[in-house]
């Protein structure tokens, strides 16, 4: 990139130094005989028994571990390899709304061309259309986040509150619970990019379209689609009347709300009973899994919160081996996915471990008992076809901006999503896309 | 404090001893926060009273901040006073001879560069670190501890520091009179002005060493090698693992310890060097 | 290029034993820089070197970022002054310095009025007591910054920070530090608990410095110790007192840190909530490296002004003191 005059310059200067010396070492050279090392970024909990099966069970590839950072900060790490050029690794952790921002970045490879189309069956149809565009493969499904909503069974069978099947149930039962207990919320608006999604996929709420097959430069954007509006006007009648708490997820003050009370439900996801059963040590057991409450009674729509996919970077130096990192490190190993599942609670994308009664059929203590796989796994099954921007991080944090300004009372909640509508557009429209609703 | 004055001085003095008081609350009430809190497992963390003793967990949580993650916690510490060690030798070596030569020297573009100096220190460091990281790309050093050690060795406020130091306090007469002794240059500096520039250097370096001690963005952008962190980009990672998966991991408890054993050698160096620094600190001040 | 003779110089005979011969201040004043331009330059050749690669040089390939722009459709190209047209009629810069200069505003005089009455206090009042306020009130200091916002954000938390709670004791509403009205105040207040006791340091010692010659006067005259401090003591510190201000001006226009570990707590904390951080949400989240170097350099600028605005008011208003 910086093929001037001083650098040479600067370089041959370091190199007096005996700098480059120093540099030298750190970088171990691959024996032409020995295995190929794949180096792999990722922030998964237990992650190391993952690897570890797999280098066990590969002669020929043996993987180079690190956790850089969780979701964010690696990301910065990843975007500025890519600009440098060169300090990436080979495999890369990515959420799935992540995908297209890499993808535009000219940042993966298409593992289609080494042969990753014949996973196609392996996963969760949406999670693998989300990881592909066309039949380019950019990323191989790991877990996921399908929605459900968690409940207080206790308080609201003490209450004689009925469970929200409908989202105006939830409503009503949000006054009763004021009523019942001033302190106490049915929930928290939690300030978080991915949630709020969830719930505006659950419905019916399309608001981006992006495929690089069709045109690299043509992206759709519809936040004020009257399903992506009923949401945030819903939510915020809530926060606006005093019914919702606003603590920010996964604070100390939220995961304490949750334990003590002072919140009665969380509209969470498939990886929620590992989240919860560590940290909420005083209501364990008193918690139980109800699918979400729906906008049109007796609906079936549902929505995902989360997950994750492992793609191969450019900058890799063994693509092959790469993509067989990517398939392989979960994919069909079962050791992996008994770390997955046991340790790491990740909810699976392989239809085949998610469909295995030893995951739908495992009674968790923390839900009194309660099957709640039973609830996920059709909800994951259920999941349709739903897209992201290539400049996800810009909606999000504009979105994630509007919101904060509501909940502060210095803009309406109904003008949340015109206003986000617009700054995204005009965005869009200054990085070179044609926008179309 | 003379016992003729002594019952006029206390009837004086109540107000600013309350003022006083005042201020080591407020000063020191978050740091005994940390300091309780470091004796708590995580439960009691966010579920007993903030400022008060639950069950004493300290030295589990110490045993388990040097284990979690492969004891990657010891390695954290060494990175830090290795990077933070170097960073401030080094700058204040630098510093030390700049601000000699520019306060008893006269040679081409001097005059610019002292100007350039307080323009220096304006400069934001966000500004720099990413185009220091491409340039540090191509020569294959991101992701070393020179990465953040040779950037780290600049110190425009060092030098200004000494400059000014030196004008005060080492006297030319007698750098002259060395010379007419035939006292090579590099002698003069080394055995006559480095003693009498001692608390100036000292100043730099204690300033150098928390510069590099606390920071936080430029290792964070340089290093993703956990085993390379220093304390700063590493709590931080655990922070966020804490915040993301609670339910698997007792991190929140370690963020707190980890933080107390990377504030405690600071504040004791400062503590016990303080005659030193605060007369050289005086100098930058007087100027 | 011109060597001075140094005429006046002692020989070395004539030297007294002690450390610090030249106390006569006739010849102290006589300030000559002398000789050997080369060796000169070679004492700030190693310096200069660390400037020009760590700072000119990246400086330079920033500025040359700036110059080009990179779309994700279109990929980069040449648009010369575009971005910093761009940054100067951008409203999320703009609220962004805005914020930062109200902020300034308020939480500066605060700190170093708070510093420079300690300072004042610890130069008159020798006890026991006043060194270990003086220790205690340099620690938060030595505190990296990260770790201090992360602690910050515990204790200001609604359920189990033990400030959220004070207003209980009198029935009200447990405090919402994170809320969008008192959240400037929650970072002021970080702020200042780090750094006021650095500055008063700062100041103190410059008092310290202070010949007692120039208040025996006044003590005589029977001026109380505040009117000492307030006519005597403080003009006599003034250049201290700008130097700390300006270096507080320079760290707050360029405000990060905190803000940064401190969203991870409050929503309210936006994407261009000060400059700097937009600068590094655009770099490392939006991948804009084109611009967020115009908008550092924006910034640089912008801290320059008003830095060099500073010294000039003041300089003036020394020189008509």
């Amino acid at each position: 990139m910086l093929g001037t005059k001083w650098m040479a310059k600067l370089r041959a200067g370091l190199v007096v130094a005996g700098l480059l010396a120093v540099a030298a070492c750190g970088g171990a050279a691959d024996n032409p005989d020995g295995p190929v090392r794949v180096s792999v970024w990722a922030w998964y909990p237990e992650f190391k028994g993952v690897v570890d099966a797999f280098n066990a069970s590969h002669k020929d590839i043996q993987v180079d571990w690190t956790n850089v950072g969780t979701g964010p900060d690696q990301y910065a790490k990843l975007k500025t390899a890519f600009t440098a050029g060169k300090g990436a690794p080979d495999v890369a952790m990515v959420e799935f709304q992540q995908i297209p921002t890499f993808v535009i970045l000219d940042g993966l490879v298409d593992m289609g061309q080494y042969g990753a189309n014949d996973d196609k069956n392996l996963y969760a149809e949406w999670a693998w259309s989300q990881a592909t565009d066309g039949d380019k493969v950019y990323a191989i499904p790991v877990d996921g986040g399908p929605m459900a909503l968690m409940y207080r069974k206790d308080l609201f069978d003490q209450h004689g509150i009925p469970v929200p099947t409908t989202w105006l149930e939830y409503a009503d039962a949000a006054a009763k619970i004021k009523a019942v207990d001033p302190n106490a919320y049915i929930a928290s608006f939690g300030s978080d990019g991915g949630w709020l999604n969830g719930l505006m996929w659950q419905a019916g709420c399309r608001p981006y379209g992006y495929s690089q097959a069709r045109a690299k430069d043509e992206v759709k954007i519809n936040l004020t689609a009257p399903e992506c509006e009923k949401v945030v006007n819903l939510y915020g009648d809530l926060v606006n009347k005093g019914l919702m708490a606003q603590d920010k997820f996964f604070t100390a003050d939220a995961t304490a709300a949750l334990d003590s009370g002072k919140y009665w439900t969380w509209a969470a996801a498939g990886w929620t009973p590992g989240y919860v059963a560590g940290s909420l040590k005083n209501t364990a057991g008193k918690w139980a899994v109800a699918p979400m409450p729906q906008w049109t009674a007796g609906a079936d729509e549902q929505g995902d919160w989360g997950g994750s996919t492992f793609t191969v970077t450019k900058q890799a130096k063994n693509q092959q081996a790469a993509t067989t990192v990517a398939r392989e490190l979960f994919g069909r190993s079962k050791t992996a996915w008994d770390i997955g599942l046991n340790k790491a609670f990740l909810y699976p994308l392989v239809k085949d471990v998610a469909a295995d009664p030893a995951f739908t059929g495992k009674a968790y203590d923390f839900f009194n008992g309660q099957k709640v796989n039973e609830i996920f796994v059709p909800v994951s099954e259920k999941l349709g076809e739903f897209q992201y921007t290539p400049f996800q991080d810009f909606v999000f944090k504009d979105l994630n901006d509007r919101t904060a300004e509501a909940m502060s009372g210095s803009r309406q909640w109904s003008t949340v999503l015109e206003e986000t509508q617009k700054n995204v557009v005009a965005y869009a429209e200054k990085q070179g896309f044609k926008v179309s609703r | 404090m003379t016992s003729g004055a002594a019952g006029n001085t206390t009837a004086r003095t109540w107000l600013p001893h309350v003022l006083m008081g005042a201020g080591i609350l407020y000063f020191l009430v978050p740091l005994l926060w940390v300091v309780i809190a470091a004796t708590k497992s995580q439960p009691d963390l966010l579920d007993s009273p903030a400022l008060w003793f639950a069950d004493f967990n300290l030295l589990e949580n110490i045993e388990q901040l040097f284990s979690e993650d492969g004891g990657v916690y010891g390695a954290w510490l060494v990175n830090t006073a290795l990077y933070a060690g170097l960073s401030a030798l080094g700058a204040t070596a630098l510093a030390a001879a700049a601000g000699y030569g520019l306060a008893r020297f006269s040679f081409m573009g001097k005059r610019f560069f002292e100007t350039a100096l307080l323009g220096m220190i304006m400069v934001p460091a966000t500004a720099l670190v990413l185009p220091t990281y491409l340039i540090l790309s191509e020569l294959d050093i991101v992701n070393t501890m020179w990465a953040v050690v040779l950037p780290s060795l600049l110190s425009p406020f060092g030098a200004y520091l000494v400059r000014v130091y030196v004008d005060e306090s080492v006297p030319v007469e007698l750098i002259d009179a060395a010379r007419i002794d035939r006292a090579g240059e590099l002698r003069i500096f080394w055995q006559i002005a480095m003693p009498m520039m001692r608390p100036a250097l000292v100043t730099v370096f204690l300033f150098t060493l928390v510069a590099t001690w606390n920071n936080y963005f430029l290792p964070l952008v340089m290093l993703s090698d956990a085993d390379l962190y220093p304390l700063t980009v590493g709590l931080t990672t655990w922070f966020n693992t804490a915040q993301q998966d609670a339910g698997n991991r007792m991190l929140f408890n370690l963020v707190v310890t980890g933080s107390l054993l990377a504030i405690v050698p600071l504040v004791v160096a400062f503590v016990l060097l303080q005659r030193f620094w605060r007369s050289g600190a005086a100098a930058g001040a007087l100027k | 290029m011109t060597r001075s003779v140094p005429i006046t110089a002692p020989a070395a005979d004539d030297l007294p034993p002690s450390p610090r011969p030249v106390e006569s201040p006739s010849r102290r004043r006589r300030r000559r820089v002398t000789a050997h331009p080369v060796a000169g330059a070679l004492f700030v050749l190693p310096f200069f070197l660390v400037v020009v690669a760590f700072l000119v040089v990246p400086l330079g390939y920033a500025f040359w970022l700036s110059q080009s722009s990179k779309s994700l459709a279109l990929g980069t190209r040449f648009t010369g002054i575009d971005n910093y047209v761009r940054a100067f009629t951008d409203p999320v810069l703009l609220d962004g310095l805005l914020r930062v200069v109200l902020f300034g505003l308020v939480q500066i005089p605060v700190m170093l009025g708070i510093a420079l009455a300690g300072a004042l206090t610890l130069d008159a009042v020798t006890t026991k007591f006043a060194v270990a306020f003086r220790l205690i009130a340099f620690m938060p200091y030595a505190v990296p910054a990260v770790v201090g916002a992360l602690m910050w954000g515990f204790l200001y938390s609604r359920t189990f920070g033990p400030f959220a709670d004070l207003p209980a004791l009198v029935g009200g509403d447990p405090i919402d530090f994170f809320s969008a009205s008192l959240l400037l105040v929650s970072l002021g207040n970080i702020v200042t608990w780090a750094w006021t006791g650095y500055n008063m340091i700062i100041l103190y010692s410059a008092l310290q410095g202070v010949p007692r010659e120039m208040y025996e006067a006044a003590v005589i005259d029977g001026a109380t110790p505040v009117q000492i401090a307030l006519r005597v003591k403080v003009p006599a510190i003034r250049q201290a007192i700008s130097l700390a201000a300006i270096f507080t001006v320079i760290g707050t226009m360029q405000f990060f840190t905190e803000p940064q570990i401190m969203a991870r707590f409050a929503p309210q904390i936006s994407a261009g909530y000060t400059p700097n951080l937009y600068a590094y949400n655009q770099a490392f989240a939006y991948s804009d490296f084109n611009y967020s170097a115009a908008l550092s350099f924006t910034l640089g600028f912008l801290v320059f002004v008003v830095a060099y605005a500073f010294v000039f008011v003041n300089r003036r208003r020394g020189a008509r003191s």
